[in-house]
């Protein structure tokens, strides 16, 4: 049986539309995360793929696009982590790099040196449970409202704050943490 | 091109080629099919150059191992399957008029994308041409690229919506050869 295709996945016109509202937020999302700026082009061309592959599970009623998308990327992106890891352990780096130009790298590096304080912050709080940590990613990093970060993560909002909370108290003990970050 | 534009512009061909795949087949073992179905705007982008001083193509390979192919005219199929071939690319390749496709069942698919944006994919499209990674060749595999179009933009070809059309599929074992049919999807005429 086939599911019903939502129309980002169908309908290049729309998608069009999708991709210019969101490209730049993916961007930066990855940038945050990622610090090479030809794996962070390769990333949103995957997040973009993931993004026809599972267009049907977003649901406008929900919530906003760009948690889902969230949502998405950070699957992705953990998808790519542990490809990343078994490719060191089994074989050299396979090729078939996205060619970027002069241009596109130096604007790529330009981002990715605007986010390092929150690459800064992704490992201060390494320490923390896992579940507090991707609310406290969302949230203080990516700037989602804990509603939004419920969404990308597939919890309850409730859930969503407590987890918050607790890591916050905890983060209250490490106060050079938060230095640098937004919000 | 900005690589946002450039994925973009992928991304867009593969929706094209899921509607084509969903069309053709319910079948999910087709998926090993990736059609690029490019707008003439949008082939700029990708020029296959002209000119009477160089060859119709070149062939040549990355430090990375990347084969790179570079396609100015379509013709001397022969030769380039040879030169892929001594690159460590068995490939098939296949130049058609605007307007026909090869028919269907041409050889065992692998249900692997064939040509794509991520990095899994055997071939990419770049600016004038495509990069080709052998790893993702298995063994008993052949890359079948299926040109299909005008290489180059003219006064007449500006004049239609879809310049050239490349489907790219990795059959595993023996290739049939192609039987050209008229390809229903297949974009003319503009309609403005």
């Amino acid at each position: 049986m086939r599911r019903k295709q939502a129309k980002i996945a169908t309908d290049p016109v729309a998608f069009d539309a999708f991709y210019r509202r969101h490209v730049d937020a993916v961007t930066r999302f990855l940038a945050r995360r990622v610090d090479d700026p030809h794996t962070v082009a390769d990333l949103v061309a995957e997040v973009f793929v993931a993004v026809l592959d599972s267009a049907h599970t977003y649901r406008a009623d929900l919530g906003s696009e760009i948690a889902w998308l969230y949502g998405v990327a950070r699957k992705t992106i953990s998808a790519e982590r542990r490809r990343e890891y078994r490719r060191h352990q089994l074989t050299d780096r396979v090729g078939g790099r996205r060619q970027l130009d002069t241009d596109d790298v130096a604007r790529l590096e330009e981002r990715i040196d605007a986010e390092r304080h929150a690459r800064q912050m992704f490992t201060a709080i390494a320490e923390l449970p896992k579940g507090e940590r991707e609310v406290l990613e969302l949230v203080v990093v990516d700037q989602l409202t804990v509603t939004e970060a419920a969404l990308a993560l597939g919890i309850r909002q409730s859930t969503a704050k407590t987890r918050l909370h607790r890591a916050r108290q905890t983060l209250k003990a490490l106060p050079l943490v938060m230095e640098g970050t937004p919000g | 091109m900005s690589f946002e534009e450039q994925i973009l512009m992928e991304l867009k061909t593969e929706i094209i080629a899921r509607a084509e795949r969903r069309r053709r087949t319910t079948r999910r073992m087709f998926t090993g099919a990736a059609v690029a179905g490019l707008a003439a705007a949008a082939a700029i982008a990708v020029p296959l150059l002209t000119g009477s001083e160089q060859s119709a193509y070149a062939v040549s390979k990355g430090a990375d191992g990347t084969v790179k192919v570079r396609i100015h005219e379509f013709k001397d199929v022969d030769r380039l399957e040879r030169d892929l071939n001594a690159a460590g690319v068995q490939a098939d390749v296949t130049y058609l008029p605007p307007g026909k496709e090869c028919k269907d069942g041409r050889g065992k698919t692998t249900g692997r994308m064939a040509m794509g944006p991520w990095p899994d994919a055997a071939a990419r499209l770049v600016k004038g041409g495509l990069d080709i990674n052998p790893q993702r060749v298995g063994k008993d595999q052949t890359l079948v690229l299926e040109f299909a179009g005008d290489q180059e933009e003219t006064a007449k070809t500006r004049k239609h919506e879809m310049l050239w059309r490349l489907t790219a599929t990795l059959i595993t074992g023996q290739v049939g050869p192609c039987v050209a049919v008229d390809d229903p999807t297949w974009k003319g005429r503009r309609t403005n």
